[in-house]
């Protein structure tokens, strides 16, 4: 058996519409959020989980923690059901909110570490050393007497991470971690959350909108939309399905006309740069190429990588969410 | 042309206290419970010692207290979040006197809040048996200038809270100017306790304050406990305080406005 | 042992969260000062037109405004989470954060918030209460004192029992929260005068959904020398446990209410 174990699991919320003219009760609806999702996730594995807003990440990721009770499915992970077994279960796992803050505006950081000593019943010692790893690591040490409000947002994050972490959970769900953060912040979140996971064994779900941040941390990719599984899989599968498209731009000596390119690619001119979009599959590279120089004496040509959000939009438009 | 933005702001204001209706129902039930105890509270005083307050006029005013009770307190916190959350600047940034936009905003909860809790709460009142519900007025002229009066009541009401906005905008945490100010205005307008029942002589000198003008005077008026001839000298009180509070908030927000610090970011 | 451990020291991390701002936590301690003076202003100026309420002497009117004050301020204070804190805790989504965590949900919400702002209210219960005392004046006895401090106690908890009663309505997103005020608050200010001057729905309502005069006003009445209805006075030392059984009611409820809770936010 899978470390975690999901089995159809179904959650609806009702929702209050807005009163309507003429109706003297508001009308209730009843959304889906989960239909029916199915999982297996082993230990050690990172993986991310994405889908567009509202497609029911944040709803797996609070059944799969216990905050919620589902309607219907099976949850088993690493053989207990979190809301059945909410103390038990949350002793093994660790929650990041990238929005939310689980430590004490008003006071050190240092202080709060202290409290989750006290509620996750650490000894002094366990406590010390995990804190001095993980301050090394994070780069805390100079920060642990100052009051969370007087943080920068990365500095706060690491903090967080901190103390998510303090009781060396097995399981750790990441919920838009690296959201706000500057470049060196998040290249440096990513390291610590790769060794982490390779040192440590931590089993990490990761879901967020940064897709940067799924190619840098995970193997595996799960997505959803509309409560329903529509992918898994490694994340370069999953890409090479959408990743159909090529741009080159190409810079000329003098006036040039490009019409006698095929009808399958498009292009677009912007100053003396020629951009052209083409499909490798229908017009080959190399056939291109020689188009492209038959035209006129190429001065410059360059060849752009393929946008990763720009291809997960268009799996999103194509799977209809 | 400004009048009409002001207008529009007074509407939206009105259209988002609309929104709470669930809050509002809450509200007027527990309203009317505080009513009732306060009703039965006094009603047992009475018993054992008469007053030359008659008991029907005392429950009138509880009942006209408990349904315009929104004229009174009720600061407006949302102010005080955008000054925290430096939001405010984006009412700087327009191009309305922030006085004027912040007036009409006040105003507007203040007449929406109790005009919607008044309605119900006094037809409640009204059908409760004698001794326990409000009595009619004293007079149909009595009504019409208790009216007028709650009225000019409700402008000096919305001048003496933004004249606590004015004040509060100064510190960054107003909550403890905020319960003084909002104590006094309990006190001297007669919601602890009605002001009828306060020692005759406190009562000559509290009549004078701008508290009084909001809604102790127009009660008074309903009841009779204030005769028609006093009309002219209560309106005139009434139109004096409003003049100068509205003075003194605008010259208060005017000297903010160069200071006002905006935070966050 | 450990949970009254993790309480003190929560306890103290709110403490030093609230001296973070020193000068804004004095001025709101004042104001609560005076806020609770005007309250007990209201009072005085009524004994001064009205002298006594049916056999209640303005000694005894003050002593029972001085036990709601102590009792429910005393609430405020340790039981904040529950009287205040929980439809933030709510909305925030921090009732997530406590969700996540190894402990009992009620216990962390109580140690989620207290409001140490209250001390001033207390003081002036207590003053109300010694004048009380004073003015009855009470002949005190070891028995009378155990009843007065269990009075408090289990005002305490019937309370909590209350303030969860809106906790529940925050669970399941209700938004007439006010409706719960009039047991409340409304019960405070009915019950801090002797609960036999109200008409008889009141008097039932307060003796058996919100039994303040159980917890309050019994035992008061003994401690004053009044007579108790012609009740044997070990019932002192019972009726007050009503409080107890609200709160375990409320309890059972608010547990069932939790498997309901569906979060907020994305």
């Amino acid at each position: 058996m899978s470390y975690i174990e999901v089995e159809n699991l179904t959650k609806s919320f009702t929702v209050r519409k807005k009163r309507e003219k003429g109706h003297l009760l508001r009308e209730k609806t009843t959304v889906q959020a989960l239909k029916g999702i199915s999982l297996q996730i082993e230990k050690g594995d990172l993986i991310g989980y994405i889908g567009p807003n509202g497609a029911g990440k944040s709803t797996t990721v609070k059944i799969l923690s216990g905050i919620l009770t589902p309607d219907g499915g099976r949850v088993s992970v690493d053989g207990r059901v979190p809301w059945l077994e909410r103390k038990k279960h949350v002793r093994h796992i660790g929650v990041v909110f990238g929005q939310r803050s689980q430590l004490w505006w008003d006071v050190p950081i240092l202080d709060s570490y202290c409290l989750l000593k006290d509620i996750y019943r650490l000894t002094d010692a366990d406590w010390k050393t995990r804190l001095d790893e993980l301050t090394e690591k994070l780069d805390l040490g100079s920060l642990l007497r100052t009051p969370l409000r007087q943080l920068s947002l990365g500095q706060r994050m690491r903090a967080e991470l901190c103390g998510s972490l303090l009781h060396r959970p097995e399981l750790l769900f990441l919920d838009e971690p690296t959201i706000g953060l500057d470049a060196v912040s998040k290249l440096a979140l990513r390291d610590f959350l790769k060794e982490e996971n390779r040192k440590n064994g931590t089993t990490v779900l990761l879901t967020t909108h940064d897709m940067e941040d799924v190619a840098a941390l995970c193997r595996r990719v799960t997505v959803i939309g509309h409560g329903s599984k529509l992918y898994d899989g490694t994340l370069n599968e999953l890409l090479a399905r959408y990743d159909t498209k090529r741009t080159v731009t190409a810079r000329y000596d003098g006036e040039v006309s490009l019409e006698s390119l095929p009808e399958s690619c498009s292009m677009s001119r912007d100053g003396e740069d020629w951009r052209i979009v083409y499909e490798p599959a229908k017009v080959p590279t190399p056939e291109l190429l020689s188009r492209l120089q038959s035209v006129g004496s190429i001065r410059e040509l360059t060849a752009q990588p393929q946008n990763i959000d720009h291809m997960i939009a268009a799996m999103y438009r194509e799977m209809d969410l | 042309m400004r009048i009409k933005a002001y207008l529009s702001i007074f509407r939206m204001r009105l259209k988002q206290e609309l929104q709470y209706r669930g809050a509002m129902i809450g509200g007027i039930c527990c309203q009317a419970f505080f009513g009732l105890i306060l009703v039965a509270l006094y009603r047992a005083l009475y018993a054992g010692h008469p007053q030359t307050v008659p008991l029907e006029a005392t429950v009138s005013y509880v009942w006209l207290q408990q349904a315009f009770f929104r004229m009174l307190g009720a600061t407006d916190n949302d102010l005080a979040d955008r000054i925290r959350t430096g939001d405010i600047a984006y009412d700087l940034a327009r191009p309305l006197n922030l006085y004027g936009y912040y007036y009409s905003r006040v105003m507007a909860q203040k007449l929406t809040g109790s005009l919607m809790r008044a309605a119900p709460m006094l037809v409640f009142a009204a059908l409760l048996p004698k001794g326990w519900g409000i009595s009619a007025p004293a007079s149909l002229p009595a009504l019409i200038a208790g009216i007028a009066a709650l009225m000019l009541g409700l402008v000096v009401s919305s001048a003496i809270e933004n004249l606590t906005v004015g004040f509060t905008m100064r510190t960054l945490d107003p909550r403890g100017i905020q319960a003084m100010l909002n104590l006094l205005m309990m006190i001297l307008s007669g919601s602890i306790l009605p002001l009828t029942l306060f020692p005759d002589a406190w009562q000559r000198v509290i009549a004078l304050m701008p508290h009084t003008q909001m809604l102790d005077a127009p009660i008074r008026l309903y009841t009779g406990q204030r005769s028609l001839s006093e009309l002219l000298q209560i309106i005139g009180l009434q139109i004096f305080w409003a003049a100068a509070l509205l003075g003194l908030g605008l010259l208060l927000w005017s000297r903010n406005r160069k200071r006002l610090t905006v935070q966050g970011g | 042992m450990d949970t009254v451990k993790l309480y003190l020291h929560s306890m103290g991390m709110l403490l030093k969260s609230h001296f973070q701002y020193p000068v804004s936590f004095f001025m709101q301690t004042a104001a609560q000062l005076v806020m609770e003076g005007g309250e007990f202003m209201a009072l005085l100026l009524i004994v001064d037109r009205f002298d006594h309420l049916n056999q209640w002497t303005p000694g005894n009117l003050y002593f029972f405004f001085g036990l709601m004050a102590v009792s429910f301020y005393l609430t405020e204070i340790f039981g904040r989470g529950i009287t205040g804190n929980f439809p933030y805790l709510v909305r925030s989504g921090q009732l997530d954060t406590i969700l996540l965590r190894p402990r009992g949900v009620l216990t962390q919400v109580l140690c989620s918030a207290t409001d140490p702002r209250r001390i001033t209210c207390i003081a002036v219960g207590v003053a109300a209460l010694v004048m009380g005392s004073l003015q009855s004046p009470v002949h005190w006895s070891f028995l009378k004192a155990l009843a007065l401090t269990e009075s408090i106690c289990m005002s305490m908890i019937l309370l909590l029992g209350l303030f969860m009663i809106e906790a529940v309505f925050c669970i399941f997103s209700v938004k007439s929260v006010e409706l719960v005020n009039a047991l409340t608050y409304g019960g405070r200010s009915a019950c801090e005068y002797p609960v036999d001057i109200y008409p008889r729905p009141l008097r039932i309502l307060f003796s058996a959904v919100a039994p303040f005069a159980l917890t309050m006003h019994v035992p008061a009445a003994y401690i004053l020398d009044k007579p108790l209805y012609g009740w044997p006075v070990w019932t002192v030392f019972v009726t007050p446990l009503a409080g107890l059984a609200v709160f375990a009611v409320m309890y059972r409820v608010f547990r069932l209410a939790m498997r309901h809770y569906r979060s907020t936010g994305s």
